[in-house]
């Protein structure tokens, strides 16, 4: 029984973790939804990128797998740099992809997105080879504090920076969603894009911006990961894209707490559910209860029930 | 209507003839194919069996080809696909030039693609793939120079018992065909040694975080964690979150893991001391592969433990081709039988190849590495006793 508890709090660990960076991604995806009521699909890969940006600043900074400066600044640059490079790529995305097509039907941009999905792990494939990258982070983390035992639970360094670089980010976006003008101007632009350009709101300028938070979220969620599991490689997004993806929908899409706690649901409810199942059933789980939530909260657990006006 | 059947009949008659006269003259050109997966997460093993048959065709066509004719060699990317596979199997078979392919090295695709080559009377020799069922559907155009999962399996099961004195064994498989069939012939093997207690449960590939998996293992505190994934990478994030987890079970990879790179560097020392098996020897310690190596190490790079047996494959099969070309004509089905025939071929494996009335290595032999340092260390070879 004392062996089922201990695995339990180990699992929920592993949940949070993962949940944390599945949130992350759940937001940029919940975001977007809610200025411009579309899909991105492209947003895995923005993922993606942040992980390949990391890697390659580990890479320029690094001498023989021994970083040249800092271990915590270059963990900080490696973290801020792929924020920056994905969120110019996502702001490049919307110019270039969505933009000339916000008048054009729903389906259309859908269509965009996938393409410019699947041009950008081409892309990768073509210049970065199929071979997974390989983050060597031995040297980042001094031997002494790389586990550490609370019980019977062990929770890596890298795990506790990741839980909450997470969390940080989580906060800060909710403190810019609620506290500033630009956050009112994103609530309002979600809420009703005509209505907000009518009450002066320069909704192209807030568009901009929420791909440029939602875009940064995947790329730190990204370079995270890698971190995290030391590796990154072309075909990261796809998978990743799609955890993202179901915990907005879980969290009811459009909404950003929503994002964030679905995000962490489906991380803890995959990790549990290894204890319990063949682990070749996570998915099953985390899909059945996102059907569940769908059956019984069409909206998702925090999203708004859309009224059919009359 | 008579008409009609009468023209159905003999456009019949061509096809068939045209099926059954397929010898070619051989300087109207002689192609080989390599079917494998050059993109995606088994890239790395496969381009290093394209590049070593690559060596060996070089090498061919520099001694003047064969009957004069150079040989052409041909890529056929299945991105690690089945579906792709089966493409490639339809470009190469309708390629009447075609003589011989090296590969499919993954089990599943090849289980896709074996009956469109076999259509043809297209041989196939592949270097890597191990499910038993291969050869066991009765196929005339399939050779391996690798040895069965089930002889790896049962040789596994042993190299536990004995070597690693196990008592309780937990098992990870990535659900594919290759991982599972090993999982189930290894758990075999055990259960026949006595060993009952035996945790089995499934990983899925490139999902990169195997730590839920790994927390239940840990629970079951077992002496030895056979962790049974396709590729290097995907083994080093095992080992790596194992040691992380505080697994004290000692690890034990398979053959994708015999990669210094991408899984004793990738792993950043968390595999020390880890077991992996391989299907080919220590391909170093054979004096008669040093001057393959020089070449390959001079054009590619560093070699592991997969271009070897590619070098040798296409060799056989360019044997074969050679000797079918002899009286200036050349069909598929010469080929076939030419390479059934092959008896006690010694090249580069340090062990005569011939082949059963399988197709089957004759005398298969699973070998055994321990991770010392940054190298791999040959600790055992069993075959089957």
């Amino acid at each position: 029984m004392e062996d089922i508890f201990g695995q339990l709090s180990q699992q929920a660990i592993n949940g949070i973790t993962i949940g944390g960076v599945y949130a992350l991604i759940a937001i940029g995806y919940t975001m977007v939804y809610g200025v411009l009521s579309m899909l991105n699909f492209a947003h895995g890969e923005l993922y993606m990128i942040g992980g390949f940006t990391g890697w390659w600043v580990l890479q320029i900074f690094s001498i023989n797998h021994v970083p040249v400066m800092n271990a915590a600044l270059l963990i900080s640059l490696m973290i801020v740099l792929s924020m920056a490079v994905s969120a110019l790529l996502g702001l490049a995305i919307e110019r270039i992809a969505y933009r000339p097509l916000r008048k054009a039907p729903r389906m259309n941009l859908l269509l965009s997105s996938l393409g410019v999905s699947i041009f950008i792990q081409n892309f990768i494939l073509y210049f970065q080879g199929a071979k997974v990258k390989v983050f060597h982070i031995s040297h980042l983390i001094p031997e002494g504090i790389r586990t550490f035992h609370v019980g019977g639970v062990v929770i890596s360094f890298m795990r506790i920076i990741v839980i909450l670089a997470c969390f940080f980010l989580m906060v800060i976006l909710t403190l810019i969603i609620k506290k500033t003008n630009i956050g009112k101007s994103i609530r309002a632009t979600a809420q009703d894009i005509e209505a907000a350009a009518f009450m002066g709101i320069d909704t192209d300028k807030i568009i901009v911006i929420v791909f440029l938070i939602g875009s940064a979220l995947g790329g730190a969620a990204g370079i995270l990961v890698s971190l995290l599991f030391t590796q990154v490689d072309y075909y990261v997004g796809f998978q990743a894209g799609l955890k993202g993806f179901t915990a907005a929908v879980l969290g009811g899409i459009g909404s950003i707490p929503g994002a964030m706690a679905g995000g962490l649901l489906l991380g803890i409810c995959e990790a549990m559910a290894v204890t319990f199942f063949p682990s070749a059933y996570k998915d099953v789980v985390a899909f059945a209860i996102l059907i569940a939530v769908l059956i019984f909260r069409p909206q998702g657990l925090m999203g708004e029930r859309i009224r059919e006006k009359v | 209507m008579m008409k009609r059947v009468m023209a159905l009949l003999v456009s019949l008659f061509f096809l068939l003839s045209g099926q059954a006269v397929m010898a070619n003259d051989v300087s109207k050109g002689l192609h080989v194919g390599n079917a494998g997966s050059f993109t995606g997460d088994a890239a790395a093993p496969c381009m290093e069996i394209f590049n070593s048959s690559q060596l060996a065709v070089d090498e061919w066509n520099a001694r003047g080809g064969i009957q004069g004719v150079q040989i052409k060699h041909v890529m056929g990317d299945d991105a690690l696909d089945p579906a792709q596979g089966i493409n490639v199997a339809r470009k190469f078979t309708s390629d009447e030039l075609m003589y011989g392919v090296v590969g499919p090295p993954v089990s599943h695709i090849a289980q896709a693609s074996l009956k469109i080559y076999g259509q043809s009377n297209l041989a196939c020799i592949t270097t890597a793939a191990s499910k038993p069922e291969l050869t066991d559907s009765g196929y005339k155009h399939f050779f391996r120079v690798n040895a069965r999962n089930d002889a790896h399996g049962w040789n596994c099961a042993l190299f536990i018992k004995k070597n690693l004195k196990a008592k309780r064994v937990a098992i990870l498989n990535e659900k594919v065909a290759y991982c599972e069939n090993m999982a189930q012939q290894t758990i075999k093997g055990l259960k026949k040694l006595g060993i009952t207690d035996i945790m089995n449960d499934t990983i899925v590939a490139g999902s990169k975080d195997f730590s839920a998996v790994l927390t239940k293992v840990k629970a079951y505190k077992p002496d030895v964690l056979f962790f049974i994934a396709t590729t290097a990478p995907d083994q080093a994030i095992g080992v790596r979150q194992a040691k992380e987890l505080g697994i004290e079970a000692i690890f034990f990879g398979t053959e994708g893991a015999r990669d210094k790179n991408d899984f004793i560097a990738a792993s950043e020392g968390a595999a020390q001391g880890a077991y992996v098996y391989h299907f080919s020897p220590d391909i170093y310690s054979i004096p008669a592969a040093s001057a393959y190596i020089k070449s390959y190490e001079k054009k590619y790079g560093s070699l592991s433990g997969f271009g070897p047996p590619a070098y040798e494959a296409m060799n056989i099969l360019l044997t074969a081709i050679d000797l079918a070309a002899k009286d200036g004509n050349i069909s598929r089905p010469e080929v076939i039988s030419n390479l059934s025939a092959i008896a006690n071929y010694n090249g580069i494996l340090g062990f005569p190849v011939s082949f059963d009335e399988k197709g089957d290595l004759l005398g298969g032999a699973t070998y055994f590495f321990k991770v010392n340092g940054k190298e791999f260390e040959q600790v055992a070879v069993l075959t089957g006793k």
